[in-house]
């Protein structure tokens, strides 16, 4: 039983693991996702590479809305720009994989500081809308850009590559993907422990005494949205190489909504609740689905009427979250690890 | 209590049975010939579960009839599907849940989206043939996408189809006039800049094109557009209901006499059921025959005697079945030949099977025999809503586009 952490220096209390045992489990983690390809089928691997791109850009709009508190819902159009610059380089410079997804991330950070602009003047609701504008604005640039965007048709992009490698199958992509997203997560943990992370979450709290701190509203908050949109950029690029085709319809609305959903319902402000978020929103409807198989062999008919009753339950679900568990599965998270920290005490 | 304990070795007894009917059986169908699989990533779900649904019966009472008659070439059929809720993301994850448990022959794409996101998967692997509900024409590209077809005349070929007709409505070198209106959605812009081209060849003038929004109500500017240019035919795209009734309703209560046309998704009976008589005269291109047409052939009456079947208190199968049905029907043909031929189903001996298609008959799905050219069939015919008899009929021939 451990029932506290003696912190003895501000390193100490800023430190991402600030024990072994945290050391320990990550470590566990991290040898899971390396084993995790060799022993998953094609489908698991896809389902695993499909996390992975959700969990980099929830992790992205959990830095503008969970820790800056700026909603967005034009994470589609980020990802989209992502998508697009990588197609595009793709296709008329053969660049490499790490340099087009670099420009990717960068290109996505441009848009994103003039969509952030109105920040300053506008919140909340407002600055949903403009953002939901910006989203837009965006579709129709890559509907009708035709020279640029392939049109409606879209783009068709060959496999990213590296030193004569081909990152063809789900399998190879996993190991693009997978490795990004656990970087980009500690590179965002690490900027929560810097000046500019202390900035945003004050910035959150509240934005007046943030200013009258000497903090610059304006600057800061660019600079969350492009952050934030880096990471949508990123995440566009992986997701221009894993289906290899880019079309205006591969960024709806609804996307944004989901990653705004993976967001609340792991947990708003929370870096573990972005990965669980992502995961979850990714994976339950897929889990679902085993109700129907399980039913299948009785009602051979199943599949017709169960289907509409996973959507229903898979929405229920996530109104449930919001109504019983406001901070999401990352506060679930955290009641379980304060259940075995504290046991046999009572909690 | 005691009532409970019965009714629990009631149950029991009765899985019991079922164990041992399966040990029973499985010695037998060991004995048979492997079946082969069509898997299926089908919106039951979703903005599309409206066709998804009959695609579903019609693939479903397909494998039950073809199994009835033996299988092929005494294969049995086993059909495999799951929802996609028409969410490219989980149509490819039910492609690959299935691709890798069931290996299919042949598989059912819900999307465009879908089967441009996993023509790559599908060329590497090599050993499935697709096609599905997307008639777009960039998927009869060989090069790109060499094991997908489309189960008719692409969108490009129907707006073909459809200028055919039209031209055919011209009297004394007075051509008729058109517009085209269509939604603002990769499917809605498909085939119009090749329409555009075929019909300047035709000699057609477009006096108007008009982008919407799919399922947009408020469509009284673009009726304005359209009243100012008065076309002979609008022809709409994109679309399965809305704004179709809408431009129809304001457009002839302006007096116009305006005839109106729509490509397939958008020629079902829903705008009968929907628009009653305001339905009457619009006229759709339809690959197949409806399912209650006066047509017949051996395969159209075994369509509607399953069909029967399996839900005798339908009296009505949409074009989504018949759809299906025509696309299983392909596969097995596909299939039939590959296994004639005594090669492997791989993907490049199936597409091969495919392009050998030549003057098929398929009893009475299609009136006329069939012949595949670049990978879809180009062939399809102008039926006219009898809103009377709450209906489709044929106004026009047969046309095969070469």
């Amino acid at each position: 039983m451990r029932i506290g952490d003696a912190k003895q220096s501000y390193e100490a209390d800023e430190a991402i693991w600030t024990t072994s045992t945290q050391k320990l489990w990550f470590g566990l983690f991290l040898l899971i996702l390396l084993v995790f390809p060799f022993m998953a089928d094609s489908y698991l691997l896809y389902l695993g590479c499909l996390v992975g791109i959700a969990v980099i850009s929830t992790t992205g709009l959990n830095i503008l809305t969970g820790f800056t508190g700026l909603i967005s819902l034009g994470q589609a159009g980020f990802m989209g720009v992502g998508a697009y610059t990588v197609a595009w380089l793709s296709v008329n410079t053969g660049l490499p994989f790490p340099i087009t997804l670099v420009l990717a991330g960068l290109m996505a950070a441009a848009v994103g500081i003039l969509v952030g602009l109105p920040s300053l003047r506008v919140k909340g609701l407002y600055l949903a809308i403009a953002t939901l504008a910006a989203g837009v604005f965006l579709h129709f640039i890559f509907a009708e850009w035709e020279s640029v965007t392939g049109g409606m048709g879209g783009l068709s992009l060959e496999p990213a590559h590296l030193f004569g490698l081909s990152f063809q199958s789900d399998f190879m992509m996993y190991f693009i993907i997978v490795p990004l997203a656990v970087l980009m997560v500690l590179a965002a943990a690490n900027v929560f422990r810097t000046r500019i992370g202390r900035a945003f979450i004050a910035i959150r709290d509240r934005d007046i005494s943030a200013e009258i701190l000497g903090i610059d509203l304006l600057r800061y908050k660019l600079m969350s949205f492009a952050l934030s949109s880096f990471y949508a950029g990123v995440a566009g690029g992986l997701f221009a190489y894993f289906y290899r085709v880019v079309t205006p319809e591969s960024f709806p609305l609804s996307m944004s909504i989901f990653y705004l959903a993976a967001v609340i319902v792991g947990g708003m402000g929370n870096l573990l609740g972005g990965i669980l978020g992502a995961a979850f929103m990714t994976l339950v409807p897929e889990a679902l689905k085993l109700l129907t198989a399980a039913l299948t062999p009785f009602y051979p008919n199943a599949p017709v009427f169960m289907s509409p009753m996973l959507e229903i339950i898979f929405g229920a679900l996530i109104v449930g979250f919001l109504i019983f568990e406001p901070h999401g599965l990352a506060e679930m998270w955290h009641r379980i690890r304060r259940f075995f920290r504290l046991w046999p005490f009572k909690n | 209590m005691f009532r409970n304990i019965l009714n629990k070795g009631r149950r029991l007894a009765g899985l019991g049975s079922l164990v041992a009917a399966l040990t029973v059986a499985t010695p037998a169908m060991a004995q048979d010939k492997e079946p082969i699989v069509f898997g299926g990533s089908i919106p039951l779900s979703g903005v599309f579960a409206f066709a998804g649904i009959h695609i579903h019966a019609g693939l479903t009472d397909y494998t039950d009839w073809i199994n009835s008659e033996g299988g092929i070439n005494g294969h049995p059929v086993k059909y495999v599907m799951e929802d996609t809720a028409y969410e490219v993301d989980r149509s490819v994850a039910a492609f690959k849940k299935i691709s890798g448990s069931e290996s299919p022959a042949t598989y059912y794409g819900d999307s465009t989206g879908f089967m441009k996101a996993i023509a790559s998967e599908l060329n590497s692997q090599g050993d499935t043939l697709m096609s599905g509900a997307s008639f777009a024409t960039a998927l009869t590209d060989n090069e790109q996408y060499p094991y997908q077809f489309i189960p008719g005349p692409n969108y490009s070929q129907m707006f073909g189809i459809i200028l055919e007709y039209i031209a055919d409505q011209g009297k004394d070198g007075d051509m008729p006039t058109v517009a085209f209106v269509y939604s603002d959605t990769e499917f809605g812009k498909d085939p119009i800049e090749n329409g555009k081209a075929r019909a300047a060849e035709l000699g057609i003038e477009v006096v108007e094109d008009i982008v919407t929004k799919p399922g947009s109500v408020d469509v009284s500017a673009e009726v304005l557009k359209l009243r100012r240019v008065r076309p002979d035919f609008v022809v709409f795209h994109g679309y399965v209901l809305s704004p179709i009734n809408e431009f129809m309703v304001q457009m002839r209560q302006m007096g116009l006499d305006t005839q109106f046309m729509g490509t397939f998704w958008s020629s079902d009976k829903l705008i009968i059921d929907k628009m009653g008589a305001d339905a009457d005269g619009y006229m759709g291109v339809m690959p197949y025959n409806y399912y209650d047409s006066e047509e017949s052939g051996p395969m159209l009456d075994a369509l509607r005697a399953q069909a029967e079947k399996s839900d005798p208190e339908a009296d009505y199968r949409p074009t989504g079945y018949m759809q299906a049905w025509f696309n299983a029907m392909v596969w097995t043909e596909v299939i039939k030949r590959t296994l004639d031929a005594d090669k492997e189903l791989t993907g490049e001996n199936m597409a091969a099977a495919l392009a050998s298609i030549e003057d098929w008959d398929t009893g009475g799905i299609i009136g006329i025999p069939v012949t595949v050219r670049d990978m879809s069939f180009p062939v399809g015919r102008i039926w006219r809503v009898n809103a009377e008899k709450g209906r489709y009929e044929p106004v026009s021939d047969w046309i095969h586009l070469d």
